[in-house]
């Protein structure tokens, strides 16, 4: 009678252990938002100040390069105040002007970053950053622009798996 | 029992033994059921249905395992598990960040997961299989995956040196060091500052209605409707003087206390009689003064709240304290004599000894005393009039048992030792280390740091830190700036991985170290890498410019770049310690291999010259970014001057490569030929200045915001 306790006892205990799992949950802790929340990994919105977009670690880089070599004209302000774009012809597109910049390839960005304006036939305005930037940063500036893109960019292309995890 | 009976069991006996061994089985089966339903297992298989879903089966697939996959670095201690259910970490085509985790490829850092493992910075437990276990924290792991905000915390724990891949950590140790966070407690990689000033005279200084307010509320600009108008955080910038929990007889006791110290007496300096006659009866002395003071450029060190379209904002540096309500802060004879050699006062501060015509000294001082004001400033304020002995003597013991010594020197008084708890090891920390007291919040470590940094008292009614305002990205790098502070590392391979910061010293020698101390120049510059950052780095300025521009710009500084805003001030130098600091730095700060005197603009031909301007203006656009009289960009500096300013040398190194000269410069690299190179220095030669400087010099300080805003 004894052992048949027990065993019911080890069997109960063996289920219990392969149903429940383990752990319990803890939320991250809310830190209270103001103007300068997520100062590195998010972007307001260049023209709707309520609009946060989240940017994952290579857009935050990319920001990062964004504001240290590319604001000055492709931006209506720069960290300094006034900006370059306003002194040159033709102007510069901003950077978040999606009506321009979604339908250029991620290669021609690429390429008009690494060679400059002269060598894809526009403006020589635009020096060639391929000395000065890796190609991993010039990637990270253009998924800088992808995300910050008004109207939002679309991934070219076949639409991906509809599947997701559980 | 009958015979034929022994050796046989009963039917109950034989039920109970082939129950038993059923159950048995079934016992041992659970074990094989349980692997089989391992949650990584579930991962696997999804994962090979999520890749049959895409076009690109075949490429997810080909190093497709169906076990446990681990990255083993006995080196460095890591076991990491996590590519187990994070299959697609290194599938470039699932980088998109719509697609589920835990397939999601990793973004490209610049460490490689497979030579790093994954929870060197992510944290969590490496080995373990289960989703829980592996991020969470359980009975037997106390460290936790460290939430992806703070993740440049991990970066931290090796970088001891600043990289440009981590702003906020960055700005986190900026602001432990800013701060003086090491006055109270142990931080290892943390510059440490200058303390707070000494208080041996500060009696002299200001009086004791005044210290009794800016110890019940350090710093706010307010308006006259109690509104607070500034913040530190409007400025872009934090205070340095916390607020203190202080009780009104120990405000009273320290007001009175710091009141009476008057270690060593002013340098009183006494203006000429006859500029102050002059000029006392002037309608229009403020106005002038006001002029002057601007004209000074006190705000390139110092903060001061203006309006402006009614909105009241602090503009300036953040070198010296802000300025808006001094005026009513300092008495006037300390005033003139702190302007007129700061030095006397604190042996070691920051403030150059500007060359002060009593003129100057007596309109700028007029100016400040009378304008820089706030009539409500001590309204409120009790009339304390003389301490009494009691009070001093509670007042010197809270100094120490407060904390002020370990900010602010004071003669007599040494700071108490290991006030606050050493930090060194604190991101190592498990939360069972940790006291939460009654405050509410998630028990892991980054909750609790910013608990503790946001409102010291919640988590432990006890503390004696005392209260910063911060701003939530402030707060946010502060935190990882300390959870970067992991303590020793454990191995000694793993200590062969940290990149130690950068030992910065700059000696001046000769006579410059006289006017360098003087004028405090690395206050704002920089050289070999010790000094401030607010103005260009000049280790390698003899390279860059002429001996003659030096000279002449010491004497009256012009402003290189259209669109600054803080500049150089004017600090009356005399001829000769200009030349000193001309003669010193053309020949003692080089950039090695960029000797000003090895190209000769005699080489010069008009037909390069030519050949330089259409490069200029044709070929690469330089006025895209260059200003040449008057037309062109605000990105780099104007060249209205260049040929007096540059040595030939210096703009050939330049155009070959401007990164070796300057890191971080956002002139790209670009590939000239060896003759455009020569054309274009050519050019840039023959471009110089009919100076004027006096006409430029009041057009600037006229608008001094308004520079760049229009063609």
């Amino acid at each position: 009678m004894k052992s048949k306790l027990l065993l019911a006892v080890t069997l109960l205990a063996s289920v219990i252990c392969t149903v429940v799992p383990g752990g319990c949950k803890k939320s991250a802790p809310a830190v209270k938002p103001d103007e300068t929340f997520g100062a590195y990994d998010t972007e307001l919105d260049w023209n709707d100040s309520a609009k946060l977009t989240k940017l994952g670690y290579q857009e935050s880089q990319g920001k990062r390069i964004f504001y240290q070599y590319c604001v000055w004209c492709h931006a209506d302000a720069s960290p300094a105040g006034p900006s370059n774009r306003s002194n040159l012809t033709p102007v510069p597109p901003l950077l978040n002007d999606g009506e321009k910049l979604n339908g250029e390839s991620d290669e021609f960005i690429q390429n008009i970053i690494t060679l400059g304006g002269s060598a894809l036939g526009k403006s020589a305005m635009m020096p060639p950053y391929g000395n000065t930037l890796t190609a991993t940063e010039i990637k990270e500036v253009i998924a800088f622009t992808r995300a910050i893109a008004q109207p939002p960019y679309q991934k070219p292309g076949r639409p991906g798996s509809q599947y997701t995890a559980e | 029992m009958p015979a034929e009976d022994m050796g046989k069991l009963s039917y109950r006996m034989r039920f109970t033994f082939a129950v038993t061994t059923v159950l048995c089985v079934a016992v041992l089966a659970i074990s094989p059921v349980k692997d089989f339903r391992a949650e990584w297992k579930k991962y696997k298989r999804s994962f090979v249905k999520f890749a049959q879903g895409r076009p690109d089966t075949k490429k997810l697939l080909a190093d497709y395992n169906p076990n446990i996959d681990q990255i083993w670095l006995p080196g460095i201690n890591v076991v990491d598990r996590c590519t187990t259910c994070h299959q697609g970490m290194t599938q470039a085509s699932l980088a998109d960040t719509s697609l589920p985790q835990p397939f999601r490829a990793h973004p490209p850092i610049p460490h490689n997961a497979r030579d790093w493992g994954c929870t060197m910075c992510h944290r969590g437990q490496g080995p373990a299989t289960e989703v829980a276990e592996a991020h969470e924290t359980t009975l037997a792991w106390e460290q936790p995956i460290l939430p992806a905000r703070y993740l440049q915390a991990s970066c931290g724990s090796c970088h001891h040196k600043d990289i440009k891949e981590t702003p906020q950590l960055a700005r986190g140790r900026e602001l432990l060091s800013r701060l003086n966070c090491q006055g109270c407690h142990k931080l290892s990689h943390v510059d440490r500052p200058a303390l707070g000033p000494d208080l041996s005279s500060v009696g002299y200084k200001v009086s004791r209605e005044w210290i009794y307010k800016w110890l019940k509320e350090p710093r706010n600009v307010v308006d006259k409707d109690g509104n607070v108008t500034v913040t530190g955080y409007e400025s872009g910038d934090e205070f340095r003087m916390p607020q203190f929990r202080l009780k009104e007889e120990e405000i009273r006791a320290l007001s009175g206390f710091l009141s009476v110290q008057k270690a060593k007496p002013i340098e009183t300096y006494k203006i000429n009689p006859a500029v102050v006659a002059a000029w006392s009866k002037k309608p229009d002395l403020l106005p002038q003064a006001e002029v002057r003071f601007r004209q000074m450029m006190c705000t390139t060190c110092h903060p001061l709240a203006v309006t402006r379209a009614g909105e009241t904002k602090l503009i300036g540096g953040n070198i010296g304290p802000e300025l808006t309500k001094v005026g009513s802060k300092v008495n006037e004879e300390w005033l003139v004599a702190w302007l007129k050699n700061p030095q006397g006062y604190l042996a070691h501060n920051n403030m150059p000894k500007y060359g002060w015509s009593d003129e100057d000294l007596y309109k700028v001082s007029q100016y400040v005393m009378n304008k820089l004001t706030d009539s409500d400033l001590l309204t409120g304020v009790p009339q304390l009039g003389a301490p009494s002995e009691d009070e001093i003597k509670l007042g010197k013991r809270l100094f120490t048992e407060k904390g002020c010594a370990s900010c602010h020197g004071l003669q007599g008084i040494s700071p108490q030792k290991e006030f606050g708890p050493d930090l060194t090891a604190l991101g190592a920390k498990n939360a069972s280390e940790l006291e939460f007291g009654k405050a509410k919040i998630p028990h892991n470590l980054p909750a609790y740091i910013q608990a503790k940094l946001q409102d010291p008292v919640a988590v432990n009614p006890a503390a004696r830190m005392p209260q910063y305002a911060w701003n939530s990205a402030d707060l946010e790098a502060v935190t990882t700036a300390l959870l970067s502070e992991t303590g020793p590392k454990a191995t000694s391979a793993l200590q062969h991985l940290l990149i130690p910061k950068d030992d910065a010293s700059f000696q001046a020698v000769g006579d410059f170290a006289e006017v360098y101390e003087r004028y405090k120049c690395y206050a704002c510059h920089r050289f070999n890498g010790y000094g401030g950052t607010l103005a260009p780095d000049l280790s390698y300025e003899g390279s860059r410019a002429q001996k003659k521009w030096i000279a002449d710009f010491l004497k009256n500084p012009q402003t290189i770049r259209p669109t600054l805003i803080l500049r150089m001030p004017q600090f009356n130098m005399t001829d000769k310690e200009a030349a000193i600091a001309a003669e010193y730095l053309s020949m003692a700060v080089q950039k090695p291999g960029v000797n000003p005197e090895s190209v000769s603009a005699a080489q010069f031909t008009p037909a390069m010259v030519a050949m330089g301007k259409q490069l200029y203006e044709v070929k690469y656009q330089c006025q895209s970014c260059h200003t040449i009289g008057g037309s062109g960009g605000y990105v780099g500096p104007n060249l209205n001057n260049a040929g007096n300013w540059l040595t030939p040398a210096w703009i050939e190194a330049w155009l070959r490569n401007p990164l070796a000269l300057q890191p971080d410069t956002i002139e790209p690299k670009r590939n000239f030929t060896d003759d455009e190179i020569s054309a274009l220095t050519a050019y840039i030669m023959t471009l110089r200045a009919g100076t004027n400087p006096q006409a430029s010099k009041s057009a600037a300080n006229a608008q001094p915001l308004a520079q760049g805003a229009g063609r």
